[in-house]
């Protein structure tokens, strides 16, 4: 079985912790990704969309103040400015100066304190202190909403280098609670590089070929805008200097393809949702590159796209 | 792994194992606990304070007699100065000079002890005690009034046997005290008062036992001893002897013993006086630490003191005993951390906090497993129901944490106090301060079963439960405390092995079944390797 999976070049835990993230990926860079205002404020800066910012509150007193900004919008979502996967997230609509969570209504005061909770660190990474951000709340595209029932999903790109290397969709479920993460239930979509087709499907390790909510067939989607995607997702990964990036793109209804965050340490479920090792494609990225403290191959933006969609071509082949 | 990280964990086990085989094969130290029942080693630390008067400090220490065979003393004098004096047939200490300020004074020795027999004789004649010995220990002195009126009306009473008989009145006057009188912990130290009451405390009743053999005519005496336990501080005990036809027998009316002193109680001396007395002082206290070894004493010679000034500087056989106690804990936190590497880095598993499971196998080192572990069971569940109540008030974080905190102490609180009423209390010592760490687990089971699901978090449970209960052994295993402080150079073999599991780039257990779908197609195992 060790065999079977070296054969197939899966990544292990280990190996990504030692040769990908602590090699690539500078600690001092890390705040660049661990604080989403950080990673929106580049992003911006660069000219690389992302949701808006609606408002902020940094401590307490401003937790209080924060529904007094959000007049009349009528959708927003408050979060963590560094929690990790997807914690403390709250979706909320707002009808009528009442807010709505789902189809349920939510206090002021249940808001407040949930901010007050994010302030104190209860969701952040180490659990140091933490801002609250509030974001418009992005709509799904309509080419991927039938394949849901409710929540967002998100596109996760592998950028190792400069070269986007693997891509999978995660659609969330109710069995999710409406999530976009893997281990509670969100399906896990391969998508392909070369053409943005969905090709393999798995939800808790288990293969599907239809969204469990709505039946709808996933196999054969084709994600529209997918060259975008891929540009905005390795653009993105090019203003932290980071080595190895997951960045999660939204392809909102509205806005297009935008930044969700970018993660320093992404998962390896990857290579379950797309049938593949991660490693030969890593491999293949150094070969053209050349190894770590060599002089840089200087490639464009345009190249290393193209770089990673051949690499992909050929070992799925 | 990396040629260099191999190499890095190959010197690190070799210097460690080099030095462990130097210490084994040259210098004969045994790689394991030879001895269950080695000697104590025993320490007595006396704080005085004095104003700057002269004055001593005087303790009452043990000679070599009987069942025990005293060694290895070693005192420290703290600005006075110390000297051995016979007194009265007793070895004592005594520390003089001018008291200023507060003296800490320390007296060490290993002792090996064996229960020792002294039957009452069956058959007389039983000779009558020699005059100087009926001068000493058969005359009332303070706390001992034997020629009290109360006394002779008792032993009226009592309608003893004839004088000649000397081991029957010893049986009836030591059957009176030991069924007649209560011992109540917070009665009198006084005979009288033991007597009118039919209550008193230790040394009440030892002391009522002493007077009412002398009224008898009987030689008597009080011994100051210690009863040694593994695990925890001496007792400071307090028996009688009786002189029958030229042998002291030991008595207790307290500890049940007659005839036998009960194995690991050792004598300090005779004395009508306390243990520990001083004057020119202006507050004196002290306390006795013990540890068992499990060595046999040739060993323990070896130990202390190779032929190699290296490693008998290195020896932590040297130290105070209560330093020693503490190192023979510390040192076993490495082998803890090494299981909780193993676990993570090779077989995957994720756990709440990293050290958490070693520290809670050092919190209930003290326990067996199955109690140590509803313990903490217990107090999380407590914990996690106060934290859900808690968690209406809406309070921030820090003083609801701090809350959680409060009750844990309450909780743990409440538990010594049954503790004592079961007679565990022994056990608690050491386990109160590190389950306090507890909160911070409820407070991330909180959040794992809000966040992740109960699932999640009963799955995480089961794996932290897992780990420290390998944890739990080593750090209760004798021969793994004895072998880290004998040769803590093992910390750096400890050390290799981790640089070692640090370099795996190999699979870990979990990534084999999170991702045994990729391996499909193939037979596991078959022809996979």
């Amino acid at each position: 079985m060790i065999g079977a999976l070296r054969r197939r070049g899966v990544l292990g835990i280990n190996r990504r912790n030692a040769d990908y993230t602590l090699a690539w990926n500078q600690r001092r860079l890390y705040p660049l990704v661990d604080d989403k205002l950080t990673t929106k404020r580049l992003c911006q800066q660069a000219g690389i969309p992302v949701p808006k910012l609606l408002a902020v509150a940094q401590t307490h007193l401003e937790s209080r103040r924060l529904l007094d900004k959000l007049e009349g919008v009528p959708a927003f979502v408050l979060k963590p400015a560094r929690g990790a996967m997807g914690n403390g997230i709250l979706v909320l609509d707002q009808r009528d100066g009442k807010l709505w969570r789902g189809t349920r209504p939510y206090s002021r005061e249940d808001f407040e304190y949930h901010a007050a909770g994010i302030i104190s660190g209860l969701y952040s990474l180490a659990g140091h202190s933490d801002a609250a951000m509030v974001e418009e709340k992005l709509e799904t595209h309509p080419a991927l909403a039938p394949l849901r029932n409710d929540g967002v999903p998100d596109i996760r790109v592998i950028v190792y280098r400069g070269v986007p290397v693997m891509c999978m969709m995660r659609m969330p479920t109710r069995l999710s609670d409406s999530r976009a993460n893997l281990h509670q239930g969100a399906v896990g979509i391969g998508i392909d590089l070369v053409s943005g087709r969905a090709v393999h499907a798995m939800l808790r390790g288990h293969r599907v070929e239809n969204s469990p909510d709505t039946g709808v067939p996933i196999l054969g989607l084709v994600l529209p805008e997918f060259d975008v995607i891929l540009r905005t997702a390795v653009a993105a990964t090019d203003q932290t200097g980071l080595g190895y990036v997951g960045a999660d793109v939204v392809l909102d209804a509205r806005l297009g393809p935008v930044i969700l965050e970018l993660n320093a340490r992404p998962g390896l479920a990857i290579q379950l949702a797309n049938q593949a090792g991660l490693l030969p494609r890593l491999d293949a990225v150094d070969a053209r590159l050349g190894p770590k403290g060599a002089p840089p191959v200087e490639l464009t933006l345009e190249e290393r796209i193209e770089l990673g969609r051949s690499i992909a071509a050929r070992l799925s082949r | 792994m990396h040629r260099n990280v191999f190499l890095a964990g190959a010197l690190l086990v070799a210097i460690g194992l080099a030095l462990f085989s130097v210490k084994t094969l040259q210098y004969g130290i045994p790689v394991a606990p030879t001895e269950n029942l080695g000697p104590w080693q025993v320490e007595l630390r006396i704080s005085a304070r004095g104003d700057g008067a002269r004055g001593s400090v005087r303790a009452l220490l043990p000679s070599t007699e009987g069942g025990q065979v005293i060694f290895d003393e070693r005192s420290s004098s703290d600005r006075l100065q110390f000297s051995i004096r016979e007194r009265g047939g007793n070895r004592v200490g005594v520390w003089t000079g001018w008291l200023q300020d507060v003296h800490e004074v320390v007296y060490q020795f290993r002792v090996q002890s064996h229960a020792v027999s002294t039957p009452l004789p069956s058959q007389g004649p039983f000779p009558d005690p020699p005059r100087a010995l009926r001068s000493v220990w058969g005359q009332p002195s303070p706390g001992i009034p034997s020629d009290a009126p109360q006394v002779k009306e008792l032993l009226e009473s009592l309608r003893l046997p004839t004088a000649a008989d000397q081991p029957a009145r010893i049986r009836t006057i030591y059957s009176f005290v030991s069924h007649e009188i209560a011992t109540v912990r917070s009665a009198s130290s006084d005979a009288l008062l033991t007597l009118a009451r039919r209550e008193g405390n230790g040394e009440g009743k030892e002391r009522l036992l002493v007077t009412l053999l002398r009224a008898a005519g009987i030689p008597a005496r009080l011994a100051h001893g210690l009863g040694l336990r593994e695990g925890t501080a001496p007792d400071e005990l307090l028996w009688a002897e009786a002189w029958v036809a030229e042998v002291w027998v030991p008595m207790s009316a307290v500890h049940d013993f007659f005839e036998t002193t009960p194995d690991d109680y050792i004598v300090l001396g005779r004395s009508n006086v306390p243990v520990v007395e001083a004057t020119g002082v202006s507050a004196i206290g002290h306390r006795f630490q013990s540890l068992r070894e499990h060595l046999r004493p040739d060993e323990i010679a070896n130990l202390l003191a190779p032929d190699n000034r290296l490693f008998a500087w290195l020896s932590l056989y040297r130290l105070p005993v209560t330093w020693q106690a503490v190192l023979r804990v510390l040192l076993l936190v490495p082998l803890g951390a090494l299981v909780v590497a193993l676990f993570r880095n090779l077989v995957g598993i994720t756990t709440y906090g990293t050290f958490m499971p070693v520290l809670i196998g050092l919190a209930l080192r003290g326990f067996p497993l199955h109690l140590g572990l509803a313990l903490v069971a217990v107090v999380i569940a407590i914990g996690y129901f106060a934290r859900f109540s808690l968690e209406r008030l809406r309070l921030l974080m820090v003083p609801r944490l701090s809350i959680m905190l409060c009750f844990v102490v309450l909780a743990v609180t409440l538990f010594a106090l049954t503790g004592q009423d079961t007679g565990m209390s022994s056990l608690f010592a050491g386990a109160l301060l590190p389950i306090v760490i507890l909160t911070m687990l409820i407070e991330r089971v909180y959040i794992t079963t809000s966040e992740e699901g109960t699932r999640e978090a009963l799955l995480r449970a089961f794996w932290s439960v897992l780990v420290a209960s390998a944890i739990h052994p080593i750090f209760r295993s004798t021969h793994a405390e004895y072998l880290m402080f004998s040769f803590p150079e093992l910390v750096i073999v400890v050390m290799g092995l981790l640089v070692w599991i640090g370099g795996y780039m190999g699979y870990r257990v979990v990534d084999l079944i999170r991702f045994r779908e990729l391996a499909g197609g193939e037979i596991p195992g078959g022809s996979a390797r």
